[in-house]
């Protein structure tokens, strides 16, 4: 078994995987107060996937990472209004019993692994091709 | 999980003979992972103060340096606002040869001797180049306020 990352130590890497530009294009991430030396809460964009009705719309989400990060999986919401069936349409909260990485969270799995797998979720079957909400309405 | 014995010894060394003015102690369930306190070197803006840090050795250690942070808020020109330092042995200078002791000593010295030319916190670095007496009221008004031991 190898070194276990600390919380604090593993958010570092995370941060700093965004602030290098080593992340994927299709998302970014960064912290929602960067004088927050716990590192709580993070900002996250999505950039709508191809041959959707997502495509060309950015999404925002916020991600909520307690003390247990990452041995249990941070808290997505959404910020900008979709139609998705893992997100609730009354305060865009996504159940993570309906979203597989959330549902059955390892800890090597990190807050991008989550809005990239919202992604294809967006890509997906039916999901691609589900009406919109007004593009930058938000919940 | 077994732990390299060079982190076992080290780790009996900062205990049986501690540093004056540094404390560092393994958590129970990761031995890899330290609270670590750092007295404010005397003479300096962060006398009297005590800063809390974390230091985590990876997986690599000790091919790859120990990853350290401040939890304490501290103004200094070489830190970050979430506590990161800005020191050379940290990173390109690192040595196989250096241990958790040598660097946390290091931080201590770095504490005594902040070098706005190499900075990372670059608002303190300019304001210390700038208007040092300032910087330097500002840097012991912040370590009465979160560093009180």
């Amino acid at each position: 078994m190898s070194a276990k990352v600390p919380r604090n130590f593993r958010l570092l890497e995370e941060l700093e995987k965004g602030e290098k530009g080593q992340g994927s294009d299709a998302c970014s991430l960064g912290l929602d107060d960067g004088n927050d030396i716990m590192m709580t809460n993070w900002n996250g964009t999505i950039l709508g996937p191809p041959h959707s009705v997502h495509e060309n719309r950015i999404y925002s989400v916020k991600l909520h990472c307690d003390e247990q990060y990452p041995d249990v999986p941070p808290t997505v919401q959404f910020l900008s209004r979709i139609n998705l069936p893992c997100v609730s349409q009354e305060d865009g909260k996504v159940d993570p019993t309906k979203l597989q990485c959330l549902g059955n969270w390892k800890r090597e799995y990190t807050m991008e692994t989550v809005l990239l797998e919202l992604r294809r979720f967006m890509a997906s079957g039916n999901n691609k091709k589900l009406p919109q909400p007004p593009e930058g309405s938000t919940f | 999980m077994a732990l390299p014995k060079r982190i076992i010894k080290e780790t009996e060394r900062l205990v049986a003979e501690p540093v004056p003015g540094i404390q560092a102690i393994p958590h129970d369930d990761n031995l890899r992972y330290f609270d670590v306190s750092i007295h404010g070197p005397a003479q300096s803006p962060y006398e009297g103060g005590v800063f809390k840090l974390e230091l985590f050795l990876p997986e690599d250690y000790p091919m790859t340096p120990p990853k350290i942070r401040f939890l304490t808020k501290i103004y200094h020109p070489n830190i970050d606002r979430l506590g990161r330092i800005c020191l050379d042995v940290l990173k390109a200078n690192w040595s196989p040869a250096l241990q958790i002791r040598t660097i946390l000593l290091s931080i201590q010295a770095l504490l005594g001797a902040p070098n706005p030319d190499d900075p990372l916190a670059n608002d303190v670095a300019q304001r210390w180049k700038e208007d040092e007496p300032g910087a330097i009221a500002t840097a012991r008004e912040w370590t009465q306020t979160h560093a009180a031991p």
